[in-house]
């Protein structure tokens, strides 16, 4: 039970001097930074990525100096602030970044050649109010259904393409009753809304449609898309492992991996755990409401690259995102980190075969990415936050109903965005 | 004989490296972010001076002040439960060691009984957490999952780590006790029982001050069993956030969240406030009257 509040101001300052230090070295070659939140992708970085940019410009030389994940944003703004921080900063989707634009952390990349690869969708999770692209898009995550193939076979069940053939499979496994339909539980609301309301939703509000519907005032949240949407995510409930309530992420990656569950909704940044024990695993896209229906699927875009607008080595970063635009990082990236996919209009190939079946998803699918991240969860509260919250309350307890969440979060929302007042 | 003056002088001088530790480690930091609740961050341009308005705003927003008292409740439920569980438990415990029952053991019970204070509240939320797992643990009750058990559970938690230090406390006030007065006790006839009421548990009881005031500013900087088992949005609803879960929260936001600086500056200052005017309250009011008692 130790004081965290008052070492945080000077741990700041520590690592914002420290930092500066780094920025302003002066040496030939030029050495630039990188800061990250994904401390595990250091090695990725050392032994991969950076020796073969290293290989072609060796003039430059990067360093990467991740950030731990929880305290990146607080980091990066007091250093920032503070006028120091990396030569490149990996960016935060959507809104996070859309004040750090704001607040001029970072330098356009326009006229950048190699942005000409990526479409405006790609690029709108990292632009400016200026409609100008801040951050290089780098990779984003797939939500999904992850599913052991070999009980599919053993109860001869089919990949269902329909929310009515989705259920039909549940009752099936549970009617069997060896296996747990759904690895699936509510400790850790974030996932409830990720990798579930979230993924199925967007069938039933039609993706960008609705999305962009809230955004711009013409939608509400208590309009029937999203209650249905709602309400389809509640139809899970049944299917959930006993004390469910308290089960937490890897309790219910475990319970799929240990060949206990046949169905894991789950991220395409979980591949490698969710096949960890070799299991014989498939993955599905969200089901359509109706047979017919356009499929849709849950894109987020997850991390950008921009540069540092303090940074006094505006060229050499510019030379690195350019590489970083190109196909030879793009493959060299999603292949050495499975689950994590190119936003390019380049094609890409995915060696890992479960990468594939996701990307593959694609194909087909209207993408959107999650409901509530732009520009809805730039207020208190948060529509992000609050949804994770009363998807948690709608998930352990029994007497809320989809259209009271529905309620609730409208309420919330209206009460502090612009276009949902009225 | 050196004069008095130079006596002073050489303290000073002890002292000086402990005090510019304590200054840039402690006092700087506190200071630091005292001054930061006072201002606002509008960009890379600069940090304007706002005033109370973070203090305004953690108070009346209605959103952010909700989540403040329900914070501030929770964490007076949690300071509660350990001090009404730990302090009879370590009572008992160091009643126990200290009776003579237990002869050579009595050395093993006690380190036993204080090795959880020693563990890592990580190692002690994942055990706990595995042990009442609904999937593979002892309980199917989903005890952390539902609001109206998970406070007390997690308080629980926290209390089976560390009774071993009231346990202490009080063990090492006992052995104080001077054994003229237990036998003079004897010779007039008092059982145990009356022997530790009358005579024993009179000469412990300012421990149990110190044991309270202790355990309030642990548990009002309380923050990582809780993160570790819930994370920074500790629920279900909210329901196990307390003030430093909510301080982390606030100061450091989340992969959609901003970091506000700011206001969770001025939460970390009104936790501050909090654990330093009950705690002089205390030491005003109750540790100056003590008197040590004497032969």
């Amino acid at each position: 039970m130790r004081s965290i509040h008052a070492s945080i101001p000077l741990a700041m300052t520590l690592s914002a001097m420290f930092s500066s230090g780094i920025g302003m070295a002066y040496a030939d070659p030029v050495t630039i930074t990188l800061n990250s939140w994904r401390t595990e992708d250091i090695a990725v970085w050392q032994d991969t990525i950076l020796p073969a940019f290293e290989a072609k410009h060796p003039d430059i030389k990067i360093e990467f100096a991740p950030i731990n994940t929880n305290e990146y944003n607080a980091a990066i703004q007091s250093q920032v602030e503070g006028g120091a921080g990396g030569d490149l900063i990996t960016c935060r989707p959507f809104d996070v970044n859309r004040e750090w634009i704001k607040r001029g952390y970072f330098e356009s990349l326009e006229g950048l050649p190699g942005l000409a690869n990526f479409d405006k969708t790609s690029r709108a999770a990292w632009s400016g109010a200026d409609d100008k692209t801040y951050c290089l898009p780098v990779a984003a995550v797939l939500a999904g259904f992850y599913y052991n193939a070999d009980i599919f076979k053993e109860l001869g069940l089919k990949v269902p393409t329909t929310s009515a053939e989705f259920i039909a499979v549940l009752e099936a496994i549970k009617k069997d009753g060896r296996y747990t339909p759904l690895a699936y539980g509510s400790a850790e609301s974030w996932q409830l809304a990720y990798n579930g309301l979230y993924s199925i939703g967007p069938a039933y509000w039609k993706g960008e449609d609705g999305r962009l519907g809230l955004i711009d005032g013409k939608k509400k949240l208590t309009d029937p898309e999203f209650v249905d949407a709602i309400a389809a995510f509640a139809a899970w409930k049944p299917f959930l492992p006993a004390g469910q309530e308290s089960l937490n992420y890897a309790d219910m990656t475990q319970l799929f991996t240990l060949g206990k569950a046949a169905i894991l909704p789950d991220g395409s940044w979980d591949i490698n755990q969710a096949t960890s024990t070799n299991l014989n695993v498939g993955v599905f896209g969200p089901p359509a409401p109706k047979a017919g229906d356009q499929r849709y699927l849950q894109e987020m875009p997850d991390m950008g690259i921009g540069i540092n607008a303090k940074s006094a080595h505006k060229d050499a970063a510019k030379t690195f995102l350019d590489w970083v635009a190109g196909p030879e990082f793009q493959e060299l990236y999603v292949n050495a980190a499975p689950g994590f996919f190119a936003m390019s209009s380049k094609p890409v190939t995915y060696k890992n075969k479960l990468a594939q079946d996701f990307a593959d998803l694609k194909k087909g699918a209207e993408l959107t990415p999650r409901l509530a991240l732009d520009r809805l969860s730039a207020g208190t509260p948060p529509l992000d936050d609050e949804t994770w919250r009363l998807l948690q309350v709608m998930f352990t307890k029994s007497d809320v109903t989809p259209q009271q969440v529905a309620t609730e979060l409208q309420a919330g929302l209206a009460s502090w965005y612009g276009p949902q007042k009225k | 004989m050196i004069s008095p003056a130079a006596a002073y002088r050489n303290l000073l001088l002890f002292v000086l490296p402990a005090l510019a530790v304590y200054l840039v480690f402690a006092v700087l930091p506190l200071a630091t972010s005292i001054v930061m609740s006072f201002f606002q961050t509008s960009g890379a341009s600069g940090r304007t001076f706002v005033g109370l308005a973070n203090y305004e705003r953690l108070f009346t927003h209605p959103t952010i002040s909700a989540r403040f008292w329900n914070a501030l409740l929770n964490n007076i439920q949690y300071f509660a439960i350990h001090l009404i569980v730990e302090v009879p438990v370590g009572l008992l415990l160091a009643a126990l060691l200290t009776s003579g029952k237990l002869a050579r053991s009595e050395g093993i019970y006690r380190t036993l009984l204080f090795i959880p204070a020693t563990l890592s509240v990580v190692i002690v939320g994942f055990v706990w957490r595995l042990i009442i797992n609904p999937l593979w643990g002892l309980v199917g009750f989903p005890l952390l999952g539902t609001e109206s058990t998970a406070l007390t559970t997690i308080s629980l938690m926290s209390v089976w780590q560390y009774f071993g230090i009231p346990m202490v406390f009080l063990y090492s006030a006992l052995l104080a006790v001077p054994n003229e007065l237990v036998e003079a006790a004897k010779i007039d006839g008092a059982s145990g029982w009356t022997t530790f009421w009358k005579i024993k548990f009179p000469l412990i009881a300012p421990q149990f001050g110190l044991i309270a005031i202790l355990t309030y500013i642990w548990t009002f900087n309380g923050f990582d069993l809780v993160f570790a088992l819930n994370g920074s949005a500790p629920g279900p609803n909210y329901s196990t956030d307390i003030l430093g879960t909510y301080f982390y929260r606030t100061f450091f936001g989340s992969s959609g969240q901003l970091a506000d600086l700011d206001l969770g500056a001025a939460v970390a200052t009104v936790i501050f406030l909090t654990v330093l005017l009950v705690t002089a309250a205390y030491f005003w009011l109750i540790q100056r009257r003590l008197k040590s008692y004497s032969v």
